[in-house]
């Protein structure tokens, strides 16, 4: 008896194997339980974590990296936490995009943020205000809250972040 | 007194003091003293961490030096800067060439990580580092015939193998918590489920679909107030209850632990910040024993 098991891989799966958190993509066996578990997909009707795992194990690499889908994962982890095989779409699709932004393909949304950190150091720099610092005056909290801001622009050059895409 | 580093992460000084407030105030009750860190970024989490590993391994991983350096724990209050600082501390903890690598970025201001300080989240401290005897002993106004429901947050629980908090299948340590205070704490369909907030980035009417089912689930069975340990979580779940498609009369209180808590250990009101919390928590405190503080 031919005990081999058949598993569907790709170069592309290869690829993203190489990269820490995608190992366990070959592992995958298909049979949903992270598509069945998953709070995003109750309420999307694009996204499916094991339909896009079939694709990544399919070989589709321009599709999957120039999508918007991996980047809707909540990296809530319940898929994980019920997979049998231990694979983690989270991990899996956190490695689809960091290779994704080596390409330059990074949502408008995230490309904001990203830039208002290097500037600020820190996300909410904009939206504190008078109203926030009297409101933390009232509560005994310091109203300096000395967040470094330097150090995001020190390592700038290690974050890839095209301007347009 | 113990003293642990509170990093409050990029929201909460902002949008969720209360939290910051009430966390300070409850752990001090209960000795330990939270002191706040400064001079350090955003730990990096969802936006550096998804485009950069580097990046995001050498944020989360100067805020844990400047903690070596201080030689004092982290207490983290949210689940995403939980996160980023666990998962980091185990890269840099199994990892040499990471290691050496975050360390020759951090040489230049004199920073060094070697894995010394441990990071806490906030339930930990609770109910491991202070213990539930230690709390029920200073509750001095229990809550009566409160119904509270425990919203756990997924980064704080998930994944027990780097995070060690709770179980992430049936986790009780709020649960419990509310218990020691004198509430009933009742289950719901979806505890363990996300509460929609990092969807918030990409797709915000999905996000809070995401938020209302778990509000509308917890509403279903009768809660008189959602708890958090996160104020990601916190927000998200309050938000959701001012959409238009959610039904105004079924909104129910948020509160983050501590301020619950805050109360029946006889803590003044006014370091609570009670008044900022977006859905009124009147009834709540009505709950107290002998009422309101």
């Amino acid at each position: 008896m031919n005990e081999t098991v058949y598993t569907p891989t790709s170069s592309f799966a290869e690829e993203l194997a190489a990269i820490p958190g995608g190992e366990a993509v070959n592992k995958c066996i298909q049979c949903g339980i992270c598509t069945a578990s998953c709070a995003v997909a109750r309420y999307s009707d694009e996204y499916r974590p094991r339909q896009l795992i079939q694709k990544i194990l399919l070989g589709e690499r321009e599709e999957v990296l120039k999508s918007t889908l991996p980047w809707l994962c909540m990296t809530c982890r319940l898929c994980e936490e019920r997979c049998q095989e231990g694979v983690s779409p989270a991990e899996i699709f956190h490695a689809v995009r960091i290779l994704a932004a080596r390409e330059g393909h990074v949502p408008q949304s995230f490309r904001h943020v990203v830039s208002a950190l290097i500037r600020d150091g820190w996300l909410l720099n904009d939206s504190y205000t008078d109203f926030e610092e009297d409101d933390r005056e009232d509560l005994g909290l310091n109203t300096e809250l000395g967040w470094n801001n330097e150090f995001l622009k020190r390592i700038k050059k290690l974050i890839p972040l095209e301007e347009s895409e | 007194m113990r003293e642990i580093l509170l990093y409050t992460g990029c929201t909460t000084p902002v949008r969720l003091p209360a939290y910051e407030a009430a966390t300070i105030a409850v752990l001090e009750k209960l000795g330990v003293k939270a002191r706040e860190m400064t001079d350090v970024t955003c730990c990096g989490a969802q936006y550096i961490e998804s485009i950069s590993p580097t990046a995001f391994a050498a944020m989360s991983g100067r805020i844990l030096a400047v903690a070596e350096k201080e030689g004092l724990d982290i207490l983290a209050i949210c689940g995403a800067c939980s996160g980023s600082l666990k998962i980091t501390k185990h890269e840099l903890d199994h990892d040499k060439q990471l290691r050496d690598e975050i360390n020759d970025i951090l040489a230049d201001e004199g920073l060094k990580y070697t894995g010394k300080v441990r990071v806490r989240h906030l339930l930990q401290v609770l109910a491991e580092d202070i213990g539930y005897e230690t709390i029920e002993r200073a509750i001095v106004k229990p809550y009566t015939g409160l119904k509270v429901s425990a919203h756990y947050g997924c980064h704080v629980t998930r994944p027990f193998d780097i995070v060690q908090v709770d179980d992430p299948e049936n986790p009780t340590i709020l649960d419990r918590l509310a218990e020691i205070a004198g509430a009933e704490a009742v289950d719901y369909a979806g505890k363990t489920r996300c509460c929609g907030g990092p969807m918030l980035a990409m797709d915000e009417s999905l996000a809070t679909k995401i938020g209302q089912e778990k509000v509308n689930n917890i509403a279903d069975v009768g809660a008189d107030v959602i708890l958090t340990a996160c104020e990601f979580c916190d927000i998200q779940l309050t938000q959701v209850q001012f959409d238009d498609n959610f039904d105004a009369s079924r909104r129910i209180p948020v509160m983050p632990i501590t301020q619950f808590l805050g109360p029946a250990l006889g803590i003044d009101e006014e370091r609570l910040g009670f008044s900022l919390n977006r859905i009124d928590p009147q009834e709540v405190l009505a709950a107290l024993q002998g009422g309101q503080a």
